[in-house]
């Protein structure tokens, strides 16, 4: 590779300027759009890369979802421009149903993962000893690939051999096929999902927590809150900045749902736990309809792109510039 | 009345560390007292006994005449200005000075009103609904105060105060807390590492060291009486030239290394108890500015090589060496300036017309009746 040699740094004139002309500040131009190049060869290669394996699937997705595409032993056909792909999931009562169960698994999740993780970092922050051990355990689900905390969860979930079904049977709630009914299913799938994901939850809201200065608490206390306003007046909004990032990374992670039910359920019973990353999969490459399947991706990131702006709008509205 | 009283107060801490000995201290209606020594010293551990933020391990703490050993904060009526400001990052200047009230449940309208008075008489009026992050260091200070004062608290309790705020800031800032504190007359305790603020803003000064009180005085007093070497080497500055010396039979002189100082026979009536001190080893300090340049060549002198003059304009500061042991009272200098002291080095405060260069001999009168002498082996000043 050719060594591109840096330009030398040519010190801008001194002494006083000549009468009539304003005095040079900074660089001069050329210099300045030297150095601008130099930046550009440099950061080529990775801009490159960064091309090829995120900007073209993009954009290559984007093309799909607004063409005719058609497939056959020679590949792909991107055919005549058309909104067709986005009118037929719209309509169809799969996506519909898909949207509003990714909705809803995503609200409920995240909320609840917060008030555990809340909780368990609340409790952390006050061990002492042993906060390092607490937190390498905690962090082991998080740590699991999600198919096979997944896998594990099934066996947990098996009518036959899983410990759940016996837990209900004991419980004398009968013996239900947990993942063979709709709520079930859908309840269960959640539990594996906070079970996986409060430890990350957790872990954020405790740097959040370590960041409150000691002596904010202390002068909390000589004003006379009791531990229920301190936490309410003082923790909990100086905590909201820490908890808007956890909430903003686990709506784009639930958004996506995938794993878990491509494990658990594929997506069933019936379309019970199908979340639009399933559809999308499902519709892409089981059914290779590519142009509805690139219609529905490209809908879910547009989805989860304009959620996320309008939640940091609002937030930012709430809490103040100066703090997010 | 004792607005604050301390009896006997011990902290220990769970490692075995005792922190406080045994301090007793009273401090009177609307006094303003400064706990002053170095770090480590137990100031600000003394400080937070009294807010209700520390256990006290022994002894007793009462705030108006009710012993608060065992009350929360809230319940002692104390206001507290912290070193860091601790001020609630997410509230407007006007939240911060009002969120206590606002906790007592105070009507609305009259928390408005109290926050503005306080705000008036700390120039916060324009900045009411900033946020902290917004203001300098200087105005996040008078917050810190503002939420104090709007308390009106019986205690106001100042844990270093001004040790973030600019040298020049930080004296303008001195007369300003000085001067709200007489306005609204409460009792103060404040803590600092800084004896220049303890002598100038403290009605009365508690010089610790290592958890043990040294002495509790005015600060004329603490200046002109030091109890012990530590008090005469911390207190003042340029500090206290203290050298090991021995007195001549029958207290007439004092020997400092190879010189022979002449004592007067009112340094004798002033301290009777010199004289069980004849013939042996003694610690004589001299201030600064009892070392004026000798003029006539009469009386007392003291003859030192000339290391270094810094002319400060009202008066020369003379650095000069004698052949006498200099004695270091550890804590009382600046870590590294306890390095720096050499042995036999000493300073001067002469008249700034007195011509004295470096590298040549000086000689100085010595006021031998401010002289102070203190015993080599416990330390203390020797009186009575």
């Amino acid at each position: 590779m050719a060594v591109t040699s840096i330009p030398p740094v040519t010190a801008p004139p001194t002494g006083p300027a000549p009468p009539g002309e304003p005095l040079i500040v900074g660089r001069p131009d050329a210099f300045r759009r030297r150095l601008a190049r130099l930046g550009w060869e440099f950061t080529a290669p990775a801009l490159f890369v960064v091309g090829i394996v995120t900007i073209f699937p993009i954009v290559f997705s984007v093309v799909m979802s607004l063409t005719h595409v058609t497939l056959s032993v020679s590949g792909f056909h991107i055919g005549s421009f058309t909104w067709g792909n986005y009118s037929l999931i719209l309509k169809s009562s799969t996506w519909q149903y898909a949207l509003g169960f990714t909705v809803v698994y995503t609200v409920i999740t995240v909320i609840v993962e917060l008030f555990l993780g809340t909780c368990i970092a609340l409790v952390l922050e006050r061990l002492v000893r042993g906060r390092g051990v607490m937190m390498a355990l905690l962090l082991i689900p998080w740590s699991l690939i999600t198919v096979i905390s997944a896998e594990l969860w099934a066996y947990i979930y098996d009518p036959s051999f899983g410990i759940a079904d016996r837990l209900l049977h004991g419980l004398g709630l009968g013996s239900p096929t947990i993942l063979g009914s709709n709520v079930s299913a859908i309840i269960a799938m959640m539990i594996a999902d906070i079970w996986k994901t409060t430890p990350f939850v957790a872990i954020i809201v405790l740097a959040g927590l370590m960041m409150i200065p000691q002596d904010v608490y202390e002068a909390a206390e000589v004003d006379g809150a009791n531990s229920w306003t301190t936490f309410w007046r003082i923790t909990f909004p100086l905590l909201r900045p820490t908890i808007a990032l956890a909430v903003l990374f686990r709506v784009l992670q639930a958004f996506n749902l995938f794993d878990l039910p491509y494990v658990l359920t594929s997506g069933g019973p019936g379309h019970a736990t199908t979340s639009l990353a399933i559809l999308g999969h499902q519709v892409m490459f089981t059914d290779l309809s590519f142009g509805p399947g690139a219609a529905i991706a490209t809908s879910t990131a547009l989805l989860v792109v304009v959620g996320c702006f309008m939640f940091l709008r609002v937030f930012r509205a709430q809490v103040g510039k100066e703090e997010l | 009345m004792a607005d604050v009283e301390l009896e006997k107060v011990i902290k220990v801490y769970p490692n075995g560390f005792t922190a406080v000995h045994e301090v007793t201290l009273t401090v009177g209606d609307g006094e303003f007292v400064v706990l002053v020594g170095p770090s480590g010293c137990g100031k600000t551990t003394i400080l937070r006994m009294i807010a209700g933020l520390e256990d006290i391990t022994g002894g007793v703490i009462k705030i108006g005449e009710k012993v608060v050993n065992d009350l929360n904060p809230k319940e002692r009526d104390i206001a507290m200005v912290f070193q860091n400001y601790a001020l609630y990052p997410h509230m407007t200047v006007a939240e911060n000075i009002g969120f206590a009230l606002k906790l007592r449940k105070m009507p609305k309208d009259e928390i408005q009103r109290k926050v503005k008075e306080a705000a008036h008489i700390l120039g916060l009026t324009e900045w009411l609904d900033r946020k902290p992050a917004q203001l300098s260091g200087g105005q996040r200070q008078r917050v810190a105060m503002g939420r104090a004062i709007v308390r009106e608290p019986s205690v106001f309790l100042m844990d270093e105060p001004l040790s973030n705020l600019d040298a020049k800031l930080r004296v303008q800032m001195r007369s300003e807390v000085s001067r709200i504190q007489r306005q609204l007359g409460v009792a103060t305790v404040y803590v600092t590492h800084d004896q220049t603020e303890a002598m100038t803003m403290g009605d009365r000064v508690a010089v610790l060291r290592d958890g043990y009180l040294q002495q509790y005085d005015n600060p004329q007093v603490l200046y002109d009486n030091p109890d012990n070497v530590f008090v005469a080497a911390f207190i003042g500055s340029p500090s206290m030239n203290l050298y090991e010396a021995t007195l001549e039979p029958g207290a007439t002189a004092v020997r400092i290394g190879s010189q022979t100082v002449q004592l007067t026979e009112q340094v004798r009536i002033a301290r009777p108890a010199l004289m069980r001190y004849a013939g042996r080893k003694v610690v004589v300090g001299l201030r600064p500015e009892h070392l004026p340049a000798s003029t006539n060549g009469d009386g007392p002198e003291l003859k030192g090589n000339v290391d270094l003059v810094e002319a400060l304009g009202s008066e020369l500061l003379v650095h000069f060496t004698i052949d006498a042991e200099r004695v270091i009272a550890e804590g009382a200098h600046e870590e590294d300036a306890e390095d720096l002291l050499k042995s036999g080095e000493g300073v001067a405060r002469v008249d700034p017309r007195a011509s004295i260069k470096p590298g040549t001999t000086a000689t100085f009168s010595v006021d031998v009746e401010r002289m102070q002498f203190f015993d080599p082996d416990s330390d203390a000043a020797i009186r009575g």
